[in-house]
């Protein structure tokens, strides 16, 4: 089985890849797809969060052949309007959890269009960053529609 | 002219006397308040990249035929290596190559921590070169470890002699002070754990290494390599374009460099050395724990006429002792000062910077005890500072100080007091604390820019500085655009690589603004009065009569109006160049930030939960260039700061000196979920005698206050005095339990008046 | 390692099972849990809340949102773990998690490992048990069992039904598991008995994503009570009523849990009554 047959950003991918492969690895070292972080690597930062069919999942945790359905990444989120509304809120540092970050706000806002400040923080706080950027998050968030 | 100068140079409140080269920066400062670029927000010139995930930082860097490192480290706090044998590891697939002790720096024969780098194994892949580790037979050498910094500072194990510190007669002013309070508290050990981990790819192309590594200096990675490995500096290109966080743990090398880098030459393939999340708990670096003993002498109307500390660092296997005692010297006027400080060696992971090390310590141990000194003497703690402000660094005039200034505009947050006491209930207390800061942060020389203006009028800063994520990229192209008078958005900062620009500083101190900042705009000045000379001469004009102002090249009677492409067009392929560097800091004069930050909490007395509900942060830096980015590193510094106050704290076992909390679930940064409301202000105002900016850095002073203020506020809620950070339930329960008890016992003191 | 959809229970064969995979995937990497088949059971444990019955693989951010489901349960799942991993966590996984104790996730040979120290008591101990801690002081993780023991909830697995209580045994000299699930057995679906009120309270490290201090389950049904703990013991803890704090027997660092867990019972029983 170790050839896998998914569905990333909407496009179909084959990749031949041992059984035990972590998503996040197949998307990064096999597809490229580097816009995915690790980093920590056992599912307790967000860093490397994509959606499963609009479901924020940890990709270092999820094992590349058991992923049931279609793969979005920060690579297929990059016109989401999330993404000007980071820029504009300064709701990046270093940078390297953001990536992450959107995933996370873009299948909150996608459920919620509307959040409250206690959605975003209940909804948001799988995703750690250590330079502090949350109170631009939540202002990032809060006005993402503009 | 260059001039060559004998001075002290700080980094990180350490201090050493140097030759240093200089040039002059003759150019006048701005007036104080915002200007057509300077002062106003703009959003950061790299945020699109890092947002959309485009960014490349060193731990996305694919070369081809890239082999991948496993260190091996000690599982003892104390051995040696007497034997090492690769053999077995060598046969295992994918294994080409391996060093044992004394082959890289960092690789040591005596490991003095568990999880100190002892030997390295590159492999096709990471889990080949990790499963060849358990394949190393390895002979060692048990030795004694000291985990304890009492029992290091008994036997008097240092990492450097006791440093002691006095002015004036201690022990007499303590005998005639009114009110004597004395307290003991501890910090523990917190780790960086930026979202990158320490990493390095090197690579040899002929006789040149190239490093790609996440890092705070690529001067000073450069300078280390070139020493290790004995080659020209030159040959060493050191990258860094994006790097996920560093908080002052990346400041040098490492082993995992130096091993990729030998590893490298070895094989003759590019080589990544990665540090795992666990790694970087266990054996990365940390601020350190410390335990102070402090004393203060008062006489009754609020005089601080006595202090008295003695700090012990326990700073570990390495790393320095930092200077605890610094704000207890410098915070407040006060005659009487006696410090001793002891670096505890001891067998434990080592020390490195961590955002104002030593400092944040220091505040949070000597800002309770004025806390609770004003509650002894029934004082307002606001006034109690006020009336000891100190007007001058022990007799050396500051180059500015709005501390003042501070206080006045924390007076309506200092305000709330009563409104947000009155919120109490029967479990949930309310209260409000404050802290001050002083830090550093004034940069210093050498650093340089260059700047080149093309035919089409767009402009490139080129400086090999680093932006570690704080937003200097941003800051140097709003100076450079400021000086040269054109929009922003014509402006793009060349950065990150040894081999594409000149010098610049580290990124750590709070020093890059101030270091760098200058000598952009020195570049830019020069580029600007080229390009007024070109203009002067095409237009048939006076020199003095022409300016730039929002890419336009403008004469003073308003007859001339002209593009500056337009005018650059007759370029052609000939480019302006300008460069600049950072002239020197004021002799004879102290150069420092300040602050305060009143925090409001509210404590679950039955529970223990404290919950941090709002900051506010009134800062002193000087001049604000970027007030967006500005306003986030302050948030950033009071999370970091909240994290450390409430549930960050390393964990070893006792017996066997073995990091615990080596996941991020088990070693608890705070989340979105945690974040109080914060206010941030600043002064604003020029430092008139630092720089042609006027500004320092900003990076560290907000994590400073931050604890002592919590700690404070939640005396203010329950009369408990913590002294021990991080505040667990466990320590809150138990300083309430004490506060109960002395409450119970009525007149009981555990100061003692005088 | 190979990994096996599995179509039918025959096809666990030895194999180990994953749902969701928070829990199996780091052990496997960390070497806790060996094994070279991977039996992916998402295709024969039901999903879904219906009625009463809960489907062991229905996640914990499912249970979250349903509005099906009594409070204390909800609330243990809406306060448990983060965001991402309960969208990845089966209920069913999250009743058989093992402990956070970092003695044990280090591999430190310790008694639940087969050794015969529990380094956490002569150790760092101050986030353990005050409950049954003499052989091994490790705190059960799991909000959700918590919930579901005051609930007084049934499972019903490929062999038999049994009540939740009885899937957890206090591991001992003979028996270091803390669970009496066979192997091959696997748990499909719960059943929650009707409660008049119920709530979970939790005291934690951060304000979300942290196991808990603390948990406190309570559960009124007509007028029994049943209160439940997590974090305090090396197995979810039924409290023998409002007194049975009185009968901890707190390590020197975890004598502020039961402090904690007192101020928590009072509170959740004067919200169910």
């Amino acid at each position: 089985m170790p050839e896998l047959a998914l569905t990333v950003n909407g496009e179909s991918r084959t990749v031949d890849a041992p059984v035990g492969t972590s998503l996040a690895q197949l998307l990064r070292e096999h597809l490229g797809l580097t816009g995915t972080k690790i980093a920590c690597d056992e599912g307790h930062c967000g860093a490397c969060t994509v959606q499963i069919d609009g479901v924020p999942r940890l990709s270092c945790i999820t094992l590349a052949h058991m992923v049931d359905g279609d793969v979005t990444t920060i690579e297929g989120l990059r016109e989401h309007p999330l993404i000007d509304a980071f820029v504009r809120a300064d709701a990046v540092q270093c940078g390297f959890c953001t990536p992450g970050q959107v995933v996370s706000a873009a299948a909150l806002v996608a459920a919620n269009p509307q959040p409250t400040a206690d959605e975003i923080r209940h909804h948001m706080a799988g995703n750690i960053c250590r330079c502090g950027t949350y109170p631009r998050i939540e202002e990032a968030i809060l006005k993402w529609q503009g | 002219m260059a001039r060559l100068i004998r001075t002290e140079k700080e980094v990180e409140g350490r201090f050493e006397e140097i030759w240093l080269v200089i040039e002059e920066d003759p150019l006048q400062q701005w007036p104080a308040g915002p200007r057509d670029v300077v002062g106003r927000p703009a959003t950061r010139q790299d945020g699109p990249q890092r947002v959309r995930g485009e960014a490349a930082y060193t731990s996305d860097l694919q070369l081809p035929g890239m082999l991948h490192t496993a260190i091996l480290r000690s599982p003892f706090a104390h051995a040696r290596v007497n034997r090492i044998d690769f053999a077995a590891a060598l046969a295992l697939p994918g294994v080409r190559g391996a060093l044992g002790p004394g082959e890289a720096t960092g690789l040591d024969e005596e490991a003095g921590y568990v999880g100190a780098p002892v030997a390295a194994v590159a492999a096709d892949t990471f889990a080949q070169a990790r499963a060849a580790l358990d394949a190393i037979a390895v002979d060692w050498e048990e030795l004694e470890a000291v985990l304890d910094p009492h029992e290091a500072v008994a036997r008097e194990i240092f990492t450097a002699p006791p440093t002691r510190y006095e002015r004036g007669d201690f022990e007499r002013a303590l005998a005639e002070a009114d009110v004597v309070v004395e307290g003991t508290y501890r910090t523990s050990v917190v780790l960086h754990n930026s979202m990158e981990t320490h990493q390095a790819v090197c690579e040899w192309v002929g006789d040149t290494l190239n490093v790609y590594i996440s890092t705070q200096y690529i001067w000073g990675i450069r300078a280390e390599i070139a020493e290790a490995l004995e080659m020209p500096a030159d040959k060493v290109r050191v990258v860094c374009e994006f790097m996920g966080g560093g908080f002052g743990a990346k400041n040098g090398a490492g082993e995992y460099t130096f091993a990729a880098a030998e590893l490298a030459r070895r094989t003759g393939r590019p080589v990544r050395c990665a540090l795992t999340r666990r790694e970087e708990n266990a054996a990365a670096g940390n601020r350190n724990a410390t335990i102070q003993k402090l004393t203060v002498g008062a006489r009754s109307d609020g005089t601080i006429v006595a202090f008295g500390g003695e700090f012990v660092n326990a700073v570990g296997w390495s790393g320095w002792s930092t200077m605890t005692e610094g704000p207890m010297k410098m915070l407040y006027a006060c005659d009487n000062v006696r410090t001793v400080r002891y670096g505890a060696k001891i067998n434990t992971p080592p020390m490195k910077a961590f955002r104002a090390p030593g400092f944040v310590e220091g505040t949070f141990g000597l800002e309770c005890l004025v806390d609770e000194l004003a509650a002894k003497l029934e004082l307002d703690p606001l006034e109690l500072r006020r009336l000891n402000y100190a007007e001058s660094n022990d007799g050396t005039p500051y180059s500015s100080k709005g501390l003042a200034a501070c206080y006045d505009l924390a007076q309506k947050h200092w305000d709330r007091r009563d409104e947000v006491r009155a919120r109490s209930g029967s479990t949930w207390k309310h209260g409000v604390g404050m802290a001050s800061q002083i830090w550093f942060g004034g940069g210093g020389p050498p650093s340089y820019a260059w700047t080149r203006v093309g035919s089409d009028g767009r402009v490139a800063v080129v400086t090999a500085m680093q932006d570690i994520g704080t937003g200097t990229r941003t800051v140097m192209a709003q100076i450079c655009a400021e000086e040269l008078g054109v929009p922003l958005d014509r402006v793009e900062v060349v950065l990150g690589d040894s081999a594409r620009g000149p010098y610049a500083t580290l990124s750590a101190g709070s020093s890059t603004v101030p270091s760098v900042g200058p000598a952009v705009r020195a570049a830019a000045a020069d580029a600007k009065r080229q390009i007024v000379e070109i203009a002067a001469q095409r237009y048939d004009l006076e020199e003095r009569v022409l300016d730039i102002r929002g890419g336009v090249i403008v004469s003073a009677d308003g007859n001339l109006s002209v593009p500056l492409e337009e005018l650059l067009g007759v370029l052609g392929d000939a480019q302006i160049l300008g460069k600049g560097a950072r002239g020197p800091n004021p002799t004879g004069m102290s150069v420092n930030t300040f602050g305060v930050q009143v925090a409001e909490v509210a404590v679950d007395i039955e529970t223990g939960e404290v919950r941090v509900v709002r900051v506010a942060a009134v800062h002193d830096v000087g001049r604000i260039i970027n007030p967006l980015g500005a306003r986030s590193q302050v948030e950033g510094g009071i999370i970091q700061g909240v994290g450390h106050s409430l549930s960050e704290q390393r964990l070893l076992d006792p017996k066997t000196g073995r990091v615990l909390t080596t996941t991020l679930e088990s070693y608890r940064m705070p989340t979105i979920a945690d974040v109080p409301e914060i206010v941030c202000e600043f002064v604003d105002l020029p430092d008139e005698h630092l720089t042609s900016l006027g500004s320092k850095g900003l990076g560290e002073p907000p994590i400073v206050p931050t604890a002592a203020a919590i700690a404070n506020a939640i005396r203010d809620a329950t009369g408990a005095d913590v002294h021990e950070l991080p505040i667990t339930r466990e320590e809150m329960l138990r300083a309430l339990r004490e506060a109960e008890q002395r409450a119970n016992a009525g007149a009981k003191e555990t100061v003692a008046a005088r | 390692m190979r990994l096996v959809r599995a179509t039918s229970v025959d096809d666990l064969d030895g194999g180990i099972p994953v749902h969701g995979g928070t829990e199996v995937v780091p052990l496997l990497r960390d070497g806790i849990l060996e094994g070279d088949t991977l039996v992916d059971v998402r295709g024969i444990v039901p999903r879904g809340v219906d009625g009463a019955r809960v489907g062991a693989g229905t996640t914990l951010a499912e249970l979250a949102a349903s509005e099906d489901v009594p409070e204390a349960l909800r609330e243990a799942c809406r306060l448990a773990a983060s965001p991402q991993l309960r969208t990845m966590s089966s209920v069913g996984g999250n009743l058989l998690q093992s402990t956070r104790c970092w003695y044990w996730r280090l591999k430190y040979p310790c008694r639940l490992h087969g050794g015969d120290v529990c380094h956490a008591r002569e150790g760092e101990h101050r986030e353990h048990a005050i409950f049954a801690n003499d052989f091994c002081a490790s705190a059960h993780p799991s909000d959700v069992a918590a919930a579901l023991l005051a609930l007084g909830a049934r499972l019903r697995t490929n062999r038999r039904e049994l009540p939740l209580e009885e899937l957890y045994r206090l591991p001992d000299e003979g028996d270091r598991t803390t669970t009496a699930l066979a192997p091959g057995e696997l748990i499909l679906e719960l059943e929650l008995p009707p409660a008049d009120a119920s709530v979970y309270l939790k005291a934690m490290d951060r304000q979300r994503w942290a196991f808990p201090q603390v948990g406190v389950a309570v559960a009124r049904s007509g007028g029994e009570v049943r209160i439940a703990l997590a974090g305090v013991a090396p197995v979810p803890w039924l409290l023998d009523g409002p007194g049975g704090l009185d009968s901890a027997t707190p390590l020197p660092r975890t004598a502020w849990k039961v402090e904690v867990a007192r101020a928590l019972v009072r509170r959740a029983l004067e919200r169910v009554a």
